[in-house]
């Protein structure tokens, strides 16, 4: 939430047709901004103009009018701005990113909570947590299939690492029993998303678990990591502290 | 609706030719877990890996043998899931039955009745 003070303006102008993966880059930093958990952000389209390349662009002529200067406006504290600039300028491209202080006179109100930032991506050593998410495959978020949206919530928000696995089989919380309902005609798209970082980056995130999922499983297990790199865990154990855990069943060994 | 709970969670590791009264053993597993009503079972197969026999086991189209490694996951707490080891004593023939201690929530849309039994 921002308060009445200090702030910094970032506007970003862009070209309307340029893209990143295949999608519009004012979209996926629309995306960007919204997970980070900005407190608003705002996308115009201007209806002409022109760039560094000094072509004029404008909306007179059909062929071109994709090519439309978009301007993308957030105000947030100047810690945050300085946390993202790195990836929007990545994101950005050839566009312009440019910062100016400004005083917020009021603050937009919400009737909700806003989740913590936490931009930095530590490293971690030795005990970390691993959060694991079951959903149905099917269910929906803002459009888009809600696991596809937790992913992408919990890359914007420096997650270390996760993966989404599809069961062939399952039920659950997000799943009602239908006791006259033959047993496998409502199994598929079990899916479980297995998220691993410190106890604290998880919590933080989850404020944004509760927004997102209506019906589902969320499971906290403490996890040692053995070796950490930037891009990928090569291995991990789970702890099986044999003071806490219950006895193992010997019964599935010969 | 959110509920938090303290549970167990419990990992069942097994080929996926294994089989139980004629039925492949994951179905019926799944099975008694759902008459125990156990709150969260998921089963995941894998592509490639090897158990206590130390047979590789391979999913594949490219080969008759369909012995792709499978881990059942269950989720409940630790009353509901001590009602469930003893069946999986009998039912798990060859493979790894691996228990761990988890904090977990379960979210629910407030109109669906809470779940009955445990």
């Amino acid at each position: 939430m921002l308060s009445p003070g200090k702030a910094v303006k970032v506007t970003i102008y862009l070209s309307e047709g340029s893209t990143h993966h295949g999608v519009p880059i004012y979209s996926s930093i629309l995306d960007f901004l919204f997970y980070r958990g900005v407190a608003g952000a705002t996308v115009t389209k201007g209806i002409a103009g022109f760039g560094a390349d000094h072509h004029m662009h404008s909306s007179n002529l059909i062929d071109i009018s994709d090519h439309l200067p978009i301007k993308i406006e957030f105000i947030e504290s100047r810690e945050t701005v300085d946390a993202m600039l790195g990836k929007l300028e990545e994101m950005a491209g050839t566009g312009l990113i440019e910062t100016q202080e400004t005083t917020i006179a009021k603050p937009a109100q919400t009737s909700r909570a806003r989740p913590k930032v936490h931009p930095e991506h530590l490293k971690i050593e030795g005990k970390a947590q691993m959060m694991r998410i079951y959903l149905s495959e099917e269910d929906r978020w803002n459009g888009k299939p809600l696991y596809k949206a937790l992913v992408e919530a919990m890359r914007a928000n420096d997650i270390a690492g996760v993966t989404v696995y599809r069961g062939i089989l399952g039920y659950g919380a997000h799943r009602r029993m239908h006791k006259d309902e033959s047993l496998f005609s409502a199994h598929h798209g079990s899916v479980m998303l297995s998220a691993i970082d410190t106890a604290a980056k998880l919590r933080a995130f989850l404020p944004m678990v509760d927004r997102m999922v209506e019906e589902g499983l969320v499971v906290f297990s403490d996890v040692d990591i053995i070796k950490y790199a930037y891009r990928a865990h090569d291995a991990q154990t789970e702890t099986q502290s044999p003071a806490q855990a219950p006895p193992r069943s010997e019964g599935g060994l010969p | 609706m959110k509920e938090q709970f303290s549970g167990c969670m419990v990992r069942v590791h097994f080929g996926e030719d294994d089989r139980w009264q004629g039925k492949p053993l994951h179905e019926a597993i799944v099975a008694r877990c759902k008459q125990l009503e156990i709150a969260e079972v998921i089963v995941f197969r894998g592509i490639e890996g090897f158990g206590s026999g130390s047979r590789i086991r391979r999913s594949g189209h490219w080969t008759f043998s369909k012995d792709a490694p499978i881990q059942l996951s269950i989720i409940d707490t630790e009353e509901q899931v001590a009602r469930l080891l003893p069946l999986l004593d009998t039912m798990v023939e060859e493979g790894l039955v691996a228990t761990s201690r988890v904090d977990a929530i379960r979210y629910r849309r407030s109109s669906q009745p809470p779940r009955s039994g445990s």
